[in-house]
């Protein structure tokens, strides 16, 4: 196999946008920084955001000309949270925000602009003000070629398609990684002072996900095993409106431009969810209210409603919703000129992540996480559409200068410590790639993915979690087994995959417990056994550690201050 | 129906074609015919990220036109619905058996190395895009906020933009297929991207910067690249108007060195 060791300063596992930007600010001081991702940066997850970033830039001003502020953000981000998110991180992100997307338009991102040549913003759900700037609708991919752009300028070193496989600690922390070339099968050392994770989301163990397919959560279960706890990982957050059929997202961006939900009759339900807020109610809210409209039978065959943008009229859809309508061409032959686009919802964003404090640090020293893969808690229960692509680059920047600052106080990592580590992980591939007889890795992602969304999917209740924890624990022992005919070492998916499912179990598992000690319903958590939130037992974060060999719960006060906690209605 | 499916391992010469029987279901994509037929032989390879046609990833020849896999549907390809007519270059001729009616033909991007199956190389499709020096470089310190932009300079734009770097024009470019030196079409729309930023401090003394026989002279319109283009990129466009620029502001160095 024939690895290679390096040594680095800062480490950062991860290129989509959160590593990527991070990656500029480590490298902007002068220190040696290196990127690494088990794809082309460039065919990161971030790239697929549609519908924008949220910044109190007060360009288009709210109703009754109301101006925005950044006040106004953190309290819609803190009721959207269902007060489960800490406020002080939310009040650093609402105040950098409008610096953020600026700091952007100054790197070339070309935003949609107003007619006074001024970036745009579009009203999107859970907001009291337009707020969300907006690159037409490919605003992750505009914003993540401008990142790479800048990345390629400062000629960063990106080790792409390499596979991360361990974290190396030694002596209570993080001494760097070891990263599987999955082009020539390689197992290589990175020793890092200083280590990020940017490893984006873990949408993937759920069937029915907006997500790449590449969004196992591999960073997420990596801290896990490396000692780091995980913090609120019931939280998943479902979209409303996936293309039935493949789950490709319609952005919420369809229904701020006026698109309008109907059921089978023609009726426009959401008027008796959320009388006030409509289709713009948060997502949680819309979610379950489609899903309840399936239930009661109001759905059409097969399970999804009507998302209708006829009444904008052509030339609206063309200009403002291409990338919609393309999708809808694309992907279920239907052009939203002419007809409403079916969808259902479907899993889109992991709340929970990597327990961090406000500067990025995890629970294990010298180990930093930031974006999708981290819960600094900036989303709480339930995160505002908009809000993290915002987080990525807010934090990317600033937990890259924590560890900018924390770096002189850290010691070099041991050569000896991270070699051992990949002479681990060849012995690991060789075992796996050693095994004969057993079954494939396919079907049992396929499983797995199927056992998370009819058991912890937008409803959940005691006994369907009971079962659906038994599945998992079940699909675990059988992963053990798990073989394949492929024995190369090099260009081996079979055995990616394999490696990607050993994290997505131990993630599951992880929701199955939080979700079923979690007696209350709060944000995109819904019970119904629990119908009713309770601030009492669970105003909360839910940690989650592996303790000789089992996932351990535990509660942590939510950061409180800025806001009072309330009832949260639309 | 059938995939028929170019195969080679890394270290090993020769290559061969698979078939794989797949049943479809409507709107499948080749991306999914894929994932079905690695599951019957996971030695199979092929690149996959979104599945949503965003992120560039799966451009591979698909009967014969550089397409995005996970954009293709298996029921069109077999129907012979959207055909695209290129102008010919040696990948595009049909070395084996093929009965298009039951098969979907399925091999990896032109122009580029193989690595395994439909894997290839894109070093050197982005090296070509590193050497136009993408980097956004506006005319002294950013201000206090935006800059101004009309919605009307955003549009102009945006064609270019929607680039995803997803190199099937690079493997539709019959000067790709014979100069290997060519910077192809996606470089170039990229190049004229930054060139017409009403922001920018270089604006169109940045088309110096392919103003080679390898660059902006290399093409010899075909307009593959814009026919192939799941994004609607039309980089002959650019091309042609870069040309038309550089001959008004006089001496061109790449004209006058004449193409390859
Ligand atoms: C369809 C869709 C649309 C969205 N639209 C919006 C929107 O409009 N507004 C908004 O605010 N948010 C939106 N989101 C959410 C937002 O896009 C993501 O939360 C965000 O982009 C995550 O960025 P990230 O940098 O944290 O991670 P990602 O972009 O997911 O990047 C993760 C990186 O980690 C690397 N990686 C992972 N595992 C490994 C490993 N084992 N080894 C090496 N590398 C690894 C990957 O290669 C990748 O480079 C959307 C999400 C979806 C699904
Ligand atoms: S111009 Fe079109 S075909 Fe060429 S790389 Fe860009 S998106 Fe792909
Ligand atoms: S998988 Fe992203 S473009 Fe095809």
């Amino acid at each position: 196999m024939g690895g290679t060791i390096t040594a680095w300063d800062a480490v950062i596992i991860g290129g989509g946008l959160t590593g990527l930007r991070a990656a500029l600010q480590v490298s902007r001081a002068g220190l040696s920084v290196a990127v690494i991702s088990k794809v082309h940066p460039l065919r990161s997850h971030s790239v697929a955001a549609q519908g924008g970033m949220n910044a109190a830039l007060g360009n288009v001003r709210g109703e009754g000309g109301a101006v925005d502020s950044w006040e106004s953000h953190a309290y819609d981000t803190v009721k959207g949270s269902d007060y489960l998110a800490d406020q002080d991180a939310v009040a650093l992100m609402c105040r950098e925000a409008p610096a953020t997307v600026l700091e952007l338009e100054h790197m070339g991102t070309v935003w949609s602009r107003l007619e006074d040549g001024k970036i745009a913003q579009r009203p999107f759900g859970g907001a009291g003000f337009p707020r969300t700037c907006y690159a037409e609708d490919r605003t992750g991919h505009n914003v993540l070629h401008t990142l790479y752009q800048q990345v390629l300028g400062r000629k960063i070193p990106v080790f792409e398609e390499f596979f991360v496989t361990s974290l190396v600690r030694s002596g209570g922390r993080c001494m760097g990684c070891t990263a599987l070339e999955i082009m020539t099968g390689a197992v290589h050392g990175f020793a890092s002072r200083a280590t990020l994770l940017a490893t984006g989301g873990f949408g993937r163990i759920f069937s029915r996900s907006t997500n790449a397919l590449i969004n196992t959560g591999d960073g997420v279960a990596l801290a896990l095993r490396a000692g780091a706890p995980l913090k609120d990982m019931e939280f998943v957050q479902f979209h409303p409106t996936t293309l039935y059929g493949t789950n490709i997202l319609i952005s919420e961006a369809a229904r701020g431009e006026g698109g309008i939900l109907v059921n089978r009759t023609g009726e426009r339900f959401m008027e008796r969810y959320a009388s006030h807020a409509l289709e713009l109610a948060p997502r949680d809210v819309v979610a379950r209210a489609i899903e309840e409209e399936i239930a009661r039978g109001n759905g059409f065959d097969g399970g999804y409603v009507h998302l209708d943008l006829r009444h904008l009229g052509p030339g609206r859809i063309m200009e403002r919703l291409p990338g919609i309508r393309q999708i809808a061409m694309d992907f279920a032959g239907v052009d939203p000129v002419e007809e409403p686009i079916p969808v259902q919802p479907g899993q889109h964003y992991s709340m929970g992540g990597i327990d961090v404090n406000i500067g990025g640090m995890s629970g294990l020293s010298d180990l930093y996480a930031a974006g999708e893969c981290a819960c600094i808690s900036v989303h709480g229960a339930n995160r505002l559409g908009g809000n993290s692509l915002l987080e990525t680059v807010v934090f990317g920047r600033l937990v890259a200068d924590s560890i900018v600052g924390d770096l002189p106080k850290i010691h070099e990592s041991a050569m000896d410590t991270v070699e051992s580590a990949m002479k681990e992980t060849e012995t690991e591939i060789r075992e796996i790639l050693g095994r004969s007889g057993g079954e494939s890795p396919f079907a049992l992602i396929r499983e797995l993915e199927e056992t998370m969304f009819l058991h912890f999917g937008i409803f959940r209740e005691g006994q369907m979690m009971q079962e659906g924890l038994r599945k998992i624990r079940r699909l675990r022992e059988r992963s053990l087994q798990v073989s394949m005919t492929n024995r190369d070492s090099a260009v081996n998916q079979a055995l990616v995959r394999y490696l990607e499912l050993e994290g997505m179990l131990q993630l599951a598992e992880v929701v199955a417990l939080g979700a079923l000690a979690r007696e209350e319903s709060r944000g995109s958590h819904t019970r119904r056994d629990h119908p009713h939130r309770d601030d009492r037992r669970f105003l909360a974060h839910t940690m989650a550690t592996i303790e000789e060999g089992e996932v351990a719960i535990a509660y942590k006060p939510v950061t409180l201050g800025m806001f009072k906690v309330e009832e949260r209605g639309y | 129906m059938e995939l028929k499916v170019f195969r080679s391992r890394p270290g090993m010469p020769g290559s061969r074609y698979d078939s794989f029987e797949i049943d479809p279901v409507p709107g499948m994509t080749v991306l999914a015919g894929l994932f079905k037929a690695q599951e019957k032989d996971d030695t199979l390879a092929f690149r996959y990220s979104c599945r949503g046609a965003v992120c560039g990833t799966c451009a591979m020849l698909i009967n014969k036109v550089p397409r995005l896999a996970c954009r293709t549907q298996l029921q069109a390809l077999l129907e012979g619905k959207a055909p695209v007519q290129l102008s010919p270059y040696p990948a595009l001729e049909v070395t084996v058996p093929w009965d298009a009616g039951k098969e979907v033909l399925i091999e990896p991007l032109p122009h580029l190395p193989v690595i395994r199956d439909l894997i290839v190389d894109m070093s050197l499709f982005f090296e070509y895009y590193r050497l136009i020096e993408p980097v956004f470089s506006p005319a002294g310190p950013g201000p206090e906020r935006e800059r101004l932009m009309s919605p009307a300079a955003v549009k102009e734009l945006v064609p270019y933009t929607n680039c995803i770097l997803c190199g099937a024009c690079f493997g539709a470019c019959p000067v790709n297929a014979r100069n290997p030196h060519y910077l192809g079409p996606a470089a170039l729309a990229a190049l004229y991207r930054f060139c017409i930023d009403p922001r920018e401090a270089g604006g169109t003394s940045r088309l110096r910067r392919a103003d080679t026989p390898d660059g902006w002279w290399g093409c010899e319109f075909h307009t593959n690249c814009r026919r192939v283009c799941p994004k609607g990129v039309p980089p002959n466009i650019a091309i042609g108007r870069a040309r038309k620029e550089l001959k008004a502001t006089g001496r061109s160095a790449g004209e006058m060195g004449g193409g390859r």
